[in-house]
């Protein structure tokens, strides 16, 4: 398969780890926007994508990430991204996304940015 | 257009590859994307002993190894398609030159992997092979000299991506492979956006394409089969936002109805440094510069 989506639960965020390419050849892209959407649909909303292991996008998956963060950000929720690199990484930049999307390059401090400040152990 | 499907290879439930050895790593990768559609392999050690097989009986793919020169392997494809003319064939090689890139596209190979290349692409491309069920006259080169070629794409995403593995095929030390990956993804993005808007994924439609090698730039023209449009009323995507909003455009696809997307032509912008459109709409040109080449003082 060209996109390998799964899915893990730490604490109240939910981690969606995306492994191949997303891109709107065979549905891939397709297959990822309606498993976020189901998400969101289904009440999650801290929702941290992990993208270390997805190699390629293309404007479909902009389009979803996007769409995802105007669907939890209208819910009251938060979207993170994990470790986008490579052409990813590049594709993000130019749409600014890395600025608007917080990003992280450690899993647990993406988690830990997800709880209300007062609960964090950084200072 | 008619279009044939095979040679009379087997039917879908006894599929068969005929692959030349490549080594273990993509001996492997072979086996395993082929063995988990329940395919037979039969492997035989060089291009001669390929020939003597695919000539004898029909193949539903062939893969070509590394070790032998592009040309060479264009010169078997030539061969083996005066008999099998439908005949799915991949090129792998560590040898060639930007010429026969072209050479393989206008012999008709289905794909062409020039080392190095990643596996995962080439596991994508064998799928797809075993997948595809018409495919020849996917790609026709029209004309072709290594600064200029000229073709026609049919308008469906397995016709763009292998257009696309072509493109990446393309060696030239001249171009840094960062910028020729973002002429490429950019041309994709119009690609797709021709073949979907202009063409509607109608298979019996193709878009016309050239691509232009100057010494200090790198040009791709895309003209689509449709009426055009005009990017002032594209409300549907991201370009057609205000700038610095990537949001507003979501609402009107939400409302017709259509996929999440709409950033395909703002991403190409942003990747290459003009975009061209003419005045109709179904027709643009991308151009990338590239450093002057570095010359030796005298």
């Amino acid at each position: 398969m060209g996109l390998q989506i799964s899915i893990r639960k730490s604490g109240d965020v939910t981690i969606v780890d995306l492994r191949g390419r997303s891109t709107i050849d065979d549905g891939e892209s397709e297959s990822l926007s309606n498993q976020l959407q189901k998400l969101v649909a289904n009440g999650v909303r801290k929702l941290l994508l992990n993208l270390a292991d997805l190699a390629k996008v293309d404007s479909s998956a902009v389009a979803i990430i996007v769409r995802t963060y105007v669907s939890l950000k209208r819910e009251g929720g938060d979207l993170k991204l994990l470790s986008p690199s490579g052409l990813v990484l590049e594709v993000l930049t130019v749409f600014r996304l890395i600025s608007t999307i917080p990003t992280f390059e450690n899993e647990a401090e993406a988690l830990a940015s997800f709880q209300p400040r007062g609960y964090t152990a950084t200072p | 257009m008619t279009t044939h499907c095979s040679d009379g290879a087997a039917p879908a439930t006894e599929k068969t590859a005929l692959v030349v050895e490549s080594g273990r790593d993509i001996d492997e990768l072979l086996t395993s994307v082929l063995a988990s559609e329940g395919w037979t392999i039969q492997r035989v050690v060089d291009n001669q002993h390929l020939l003597a097989l695919a000539g004898a009986k029909p193949f539903d793919l062939i893969v070509t190894g590394r070790k032998t020169h592009l040309a060479e392997d264009v010169e078997l494809l030539r061969k083996i398609r005066n008999a099998r003319p439908h005949v799915r064939l991949i090129i792998l090689t560590d040898k060639f030159t930007p010429g026969d890139v072209i050479a393989a596209m206008r012999e008709g190979a289905f794909s062409y992997f020039s080392a190095p290349f990643d596996a995962s692409e080439l596991a994508e491309m064998v799928r797809a092979a075993m997948a595809e069920p018409c495919w020849d006259d996917g790609i026709e080169v029209l004309s072709g000299t290594p600064e200029w070629i000229s073709l026609t794409a049919r308008c469906d995403l397995a016709t763009a991506d292998r257009l696309v593995q072509f493109l990446h095929g393309v060696r030239d030390p001249s171009i840094p492979e960062a910028e020729k990956d973002q002429v490429i993804l950019a041309f994709r993005e119009i690609l797709i956006n021709a073949m979907e808007h202009g063409g509607h994924f109608d298979a019996s439609q193709h878009v016309e394409i050239s691509f232009i090698r100057a010494r200090r730039a790198i040009a791709c023209r895309v003209k689509d089969p449709g009426k055009g449009f005009s990017l002032e009323e594209l409300r549907h995507a991201a370009a057609g936002n205000s700038p610095g909003d990537l949001f507003s455009h979501a609402t009107v696809r939400d409302e017709k109805g259509m996929r999440p997307g709409g950033f395909g032509i703002l991403l190409a912008k942003k990747l290459v440094d003009e975009l061209i459109y003419n005045e109709k709409g179904n027709e643009v040109v991308l151009v990338k510069y590239l450093d002057p080449p570095k010359t030796p003082m005298i």
